[in-house]
């Protein structure tokens, strides 16, 4: 059979991947080209009418002070809990495949802040830092502790903690999986050739894993990029606006203050710079991707 | 010619995706059938934005007009932001009837797609009606004013004597009845929210919006000729919000401020004054509740015309849509609910009664359950509130919110929050 | 001898430490779980008054359970959840695990690697860029909403990408090519080579996929709120978003809803995790 006819490749693409391109397109493709036409435009969100103002509204975004400090707040905390959320989630799934006793009951354990939705979680965190935290340290010290969420850096700290406790778990998953799919027989080969448990994890294991790596740091940088749900509810951009990340900024401008066309091509921008960061960290991973 | 042939490659996809969709799933999505668009035929579709009175309105009130006139009502809410949602009904061309906006939403909403309802009879009957482009389009849903909340059985407990709020006239009165509370073993006799809509939108624009001219100092301030540190109103409000600071039962911690935690004490009298609105009694009657809680001026040192008065005026506003999604039928019964909804007994009893709100029409003379709410109707009826200024530009809550946190803090002084005031509205210009 | 032991002893030690570790991680990760359980059984005053505390001031109560119940229509909502969330989530396996083989296996062809390219880029797009747009699409042209097809559609199509993003890993580091040819030459046609080899190799990262993508479509509030606008095809966070307000929270009622929501994805969790584990087997056939 002559693989290279076009008939052939055309065939094959409809078959395998036609639905889901076609899905993809007609969802996502679609209307993100729609939202594009809309960042020339000054329209408010509500009216009919909508009109065209050429690149007014980049140049708008450009010298929005307050959207490029909320741009780079948001490249801090990402780096912050992206680094954090891989160390603690690698961490979890090693120590829940390691055999221990229990391990299903952890598994389940670590995933529980999943099943919490973002407006919740905001709930019981606040009340942590607020309430429980504040009780706890003035016990300890003898003094008056304030929150963190009340101070500029602790506002920062806790947005960084709770993503990382929240997608910990998310991720251990597909660490799980990654483990998982690095068989015991390897392992025992290279055991059996003389390697120590931590060179077999860092010389057979980890190589493997690569394409959980991937993916995981892939999926927390975007969603640190584009955060809102946690933002909204643990902090709402307080103290002084100084914890508004670029998610939040983007949708108070198209909607709060209804400058829909510059909220639209404020976002556009965040998603170029989180596209290309995110693109460049695939791209760099999978060059180096252990083959099956 | 363009637009259609694009149209049709979106339909020809669609509909590709969805044939597949039907066989992928071995035709078993049935589910599309009972999801007819029509909905409930014919109902009356409402957008409620008032999230607190969303389970009486969409059962009690909804029934009870069907029963009354036989037209079936949907009440909707979202908690997505009020501008948010609509814009995507708008977008989907699937409006409602009946939208329930802030005021600040009419100039955008109802200006474009606001049907004129300036020659119903409601509109005689109330002072709140909102008119763009002169035709009424705002039906005022309840009248909220903002002042300082007090809890007289608390003050009374401690004191041991009668306390008439009317004897609260200026600054100094109120800090001597905060040094005889804490005296008598109330520590902390006040609480200040830490939100920036409360410190911005409610305390901070009283200073705007006190005065005779607001238009022109608005004016003045974006020309940045206004030095608002020299301004006598915004000094003698930011004096009593020191004195409110200095008893502020968040003392030391300001930035944790929990709203509920506030209205607590302030409800089971462990505090005596908050500043807030008559909206925090829908939180504050749900704890050990002592009762004798009400509503009074802003304390100030400055008198003039204003003081004595509290600050407030319509709230939620509905207005009708007449937008190509919304037929002429649709229309005038969107109309009859609102006429029914000013003067109907049911509706009047809804609105003070189960609500506990303060009724914008006249003929409304249903007692409000509400004690805070009885308290504004007290200054209404006797023409007592200064209108809300509605020319606040959409991130003005946020942004001098922020500065207000910050002076709460402690962490900017009179003059930075002025001069922050200042830059802002001449950045506006 | 003494060698072993000291070995058996430190294996014990280490075994100890990280039962404590993992113990001590445990309960940081369950809290929330922990605090709605504690709190479903008071008040909402006391709730906000002391939520750490086991029993509130006015009592024990089972009241939030019925309430929340008869207010969100539980069982209506819970079976349109259902429906939306099982079919969405084996819609979205099946055509991201059929368009990764692929791409994966032909990734030279331009088309190929610009699609994957470009649902990679995708997964960065913010929804609230998409949400106007969409809806101005699907509801102001072609009138669509309204349906639950369309948001298992929309559900799918949004999700496609991270799957086949996902599929795409696993394909490519853990399906052995060799185990293919062999079934080409034993007379399998490519479709049957997908379905009969590869797809059953993937267990793990469906399972993952599964869950993953189970548990957004379940939880998911803002595209059900967009496109289902009729009362009776609302979802369960469409049903419970009245209990969230911005004045006013009903604290009891949420925790008691979110107790009778989060139990179907706990089991369903449970239940994969066996086919993840599962993934053992299907990893030793490179060995």
């Amino acid at each position: 059979m002559n693989r290279n006819t076009f008939s052939y490749k055309l065939r094959q693409i409809l078959m395998f991947a036609g639905p889901g391109t076609i899905l993809f397109f007609a969802v996502v493709v679609v209307p993100f080209v729609y939202g594009l036409y809309l960042t020339f435009t000054s329209w408010d969100g509500v009216s009919a009418h909508k009109p065209f103002v050429g690149f007014a509204n980049y140049a708008a975004a450009f010298s929005d002070g307050a959207y490029w400090v909320a741009l780079g707040r948001t490249a801090i905390y990402s780096i912050f809990a992206v680094v954090f959320i891989n160390i603690l989630a690698f961490a979890l799934a090693y120590l829940v495949t390691s055999g221990v006793k229990g391990q299903n009951f952890f598994r389940a354990g670590f995933f529980v802040p999943n099943l919490i939705g973002g407006i919740v979680l905001g709930y019981i965190w606040k009340f942590v830092f607020n309430r429980a935290y504040v009780a706890i340290a003035s016990a300890i010290t003898g003094g008056m502790a304030i929150s963190p969420l009340s101070t500029t850096g602790g506002a920062m700290f806790c947005l960084i903690f709770v993503s990382v406790w929240q997608y910990a778990g998310y991720m251990m998953l597909i660490y799980v999986a990654g483990f998982m799919s690095v068989s015991d027989s390897l392992k025992e080969a290279a055991m059996i050739d003389g390697c120590t448990p931590s060179q077999a994890m860092r010389n057979v294991t980890i190589p493997l894993m690569r394409s959980s790596f991937v993916q995981c740091i892939f999926l927390s940088i975007t969603r640190c990029f584009v955060v809102y749900d946690v933002n909204l509810s643990l902090t709402k951009g307080e103290p002084f606006n100084t914890s508004v990340l670029a998610a939040m900024h983007v949708y108070n401008q198209a909607f709060t203050y209804k400058n829909y066309g510059l909220g639209q091509a404020e976002a556009l921008i965040l998603f170029i710079v989180c596209a290309a960061v995110g693109i460049t960290q695939v791209m760099i991973g999978k060059r180096g991707e252990v083959e099956a | 010619m363009k637009k259609s042939t694009v149209k049709k490659l979106l339909v020809a996809m669609l509909s590709f995706a969805m044939v597949f969709a039907m066989a992928a799933c071995g035709g078993g999505s049935s589910s599309g059938d009972e999801g007819s668009s029509e909905g409930a035929a014919g109902a009356l579709k409402i957008f409620n934005s008032k999230m607190e009175i969303q389970d009486v309105f969409e059962g009690e009130l909804a029934d009870a007009y069907e029963a009354e006139t036989g037209v079936p009502v949907e009440v909707y809410y979202s908690s997505d932001t009020v501008a948010a949602h609509l814009s995507t009904k708008y977008a989907s061309k699937d409006p409602y009837a009946v939208n329930m906006v802030d005021e600040k939403d009419l100039y955008s909403l109802a200006k474009e797609y606001g049907a004129d309802m300036s020659d119903m009879d409601w509109v005689k009957d109330t002072n709140y009606a909102v008119t763009v482009d002169d035709k009424v389009v705002g039906y005022p849903v309840c009248v909220e004013a903002r002042g300082v909340i007090y809890n007289a059985t608390a003050i009374e407990n401690a004191l041991g004597e009668k306390f008439d709020p009317a004897s609260i006239k200026t600054l100094d009165d109120f800090k001597a009845i905060c040094d005889k509370l804490v005296k008598a073993g109330m520590e902390t006799p006040t609480s200040i929210m830490k939100e920036d809509w409360s410190l911005g939108a409610h305390y901070l624009a009283q200073f705007i919006e006190e005065r005779e001219d607001v238009d022109g100092y608005v004016a003045s301030l974006k020309a940045g000729e206004a030095k608002v540190i020299e301004d006598a109103k915004f000094n003698a409000l930011m004096d009593t919000f020191d004195v409110l600071k200095e008893y502020n039962m968040w003392k030391g911690q300001e930035g944790s401020a929990e709203r509920e935690l506030s209205e607590q004490a302030l409800a089971e009298g462990k505090i005596a004054f908050m500043f807030g609105g008559n909206w925090d009694f829908a939180m504050m009657k749900d704890f050990d509740y002592t009762g004798g809680a009400g509503m009074m001026p802003v304390p100030q040192n400055v008198q003039d015309d204003y003081t004595g008065k509290l600050v407030g005026g319509g709230s939620k506003y509905f207005y009708v849509d007449a937008s190509e999604g919304t037929s002429a039928e649709t229309q005038q019964a969107a109309k009859d609910f609102l006429a029914w909804f000013a003067s109907s007994e049911t509706a009047q009893k809804f609105v003070s009664e189960t609500c506990g709100m303060v009724s914008p029409f006249g003929s409304n003379t249903v007692t409000c359950t509400d004690d805070l709410g009885a308290s504004v109707k007290g200054f209404a009826d006797a023409d007592m509130l200064i209108p809300n200024y509605p020319g606040f530009p959409d991130d003005h809550y946020s942004v001098i919110g922020a500065e207000m946190q910050k002076y709460l803090a402690g962490q900017c002084t009179r003059e930075e929050l002025a001069t922050a005031i200042e830059n802002y509205w001449k950045a506006q210009a | 001898m003494t060698q072993n032991e000291k070995a058996a002893a430190a294996k014990k030690r280490n075994h100890a430490i990280m039962i404590i570790i993992l113990i001590l991680l445990f309960i940081l990760f369950i809290m929330p779980f922990i605090l709605v359980i504690i709190n479903v059984f008071k008040t909402k005053a006391d709730i906000v008054s002391d939520p750490l505390a086991l029993i509130g001031a006015h009592g024990f109560t089972m009241q939030n359970f019925p309430e929340a119940m008869a207010k969100m229509n539980f069982w209506n909502v819970f079976k349109n959840s259902l429906i939306i969330t099982i079919i969405s989530t084996v819609l979205t396996i099946f055509v991201s695990a059929m368009a990764s083989f692929v791409i994966v296996r032909n990734g030279k062809w331009k088309f190929c690697s610009g699609l994957f390219a470009l649902m990679v880029a995708s997964m960065v797009i913010p929804f609230q860029v998409l949400m106007v747009p969409l809806v101005s699409v699907y509801g102001g042209i072609f009138g669509v909403l309204n349906h639950r097809l369309t948001l298992i559609l929309m559900h799918t199509g949004f999700s496609v990408s991270m799957a086949t993003f996902m599929f795409h890993g696993a394909i490519h580091t853990n399906i052995p090519l060799e185990l293919e040819e062999a079934a080409l030459i034993d007379g399998c046609s490519r479709w049957q080579t997908f379905w009969k080899v590869v797809f059953p190799l993937l267990k793990p990262t469906i399972a993952t996929v599964a869950i993953i993508d189970a548990m957004a479509f379940w939880n998911d509030y803002l595209l059900p709120s967009l496109v289902l606008t009729d009362k009776a095809l609302y979802t369960i966070p469409i049903a419970t978003q009245a209990f969230y307000g911005t004045y006013s929270t009903d604290i009891g009622l949420v925790m008691a809803a979110l107790l009778l929501a989060m139990l179907p994805i706990l089991i369903l969790y449970l239940f994969l995790q066996k086919y993840i584990v599962a993934g053992v087997t299907s990893g030793a056939v490179k060995g």
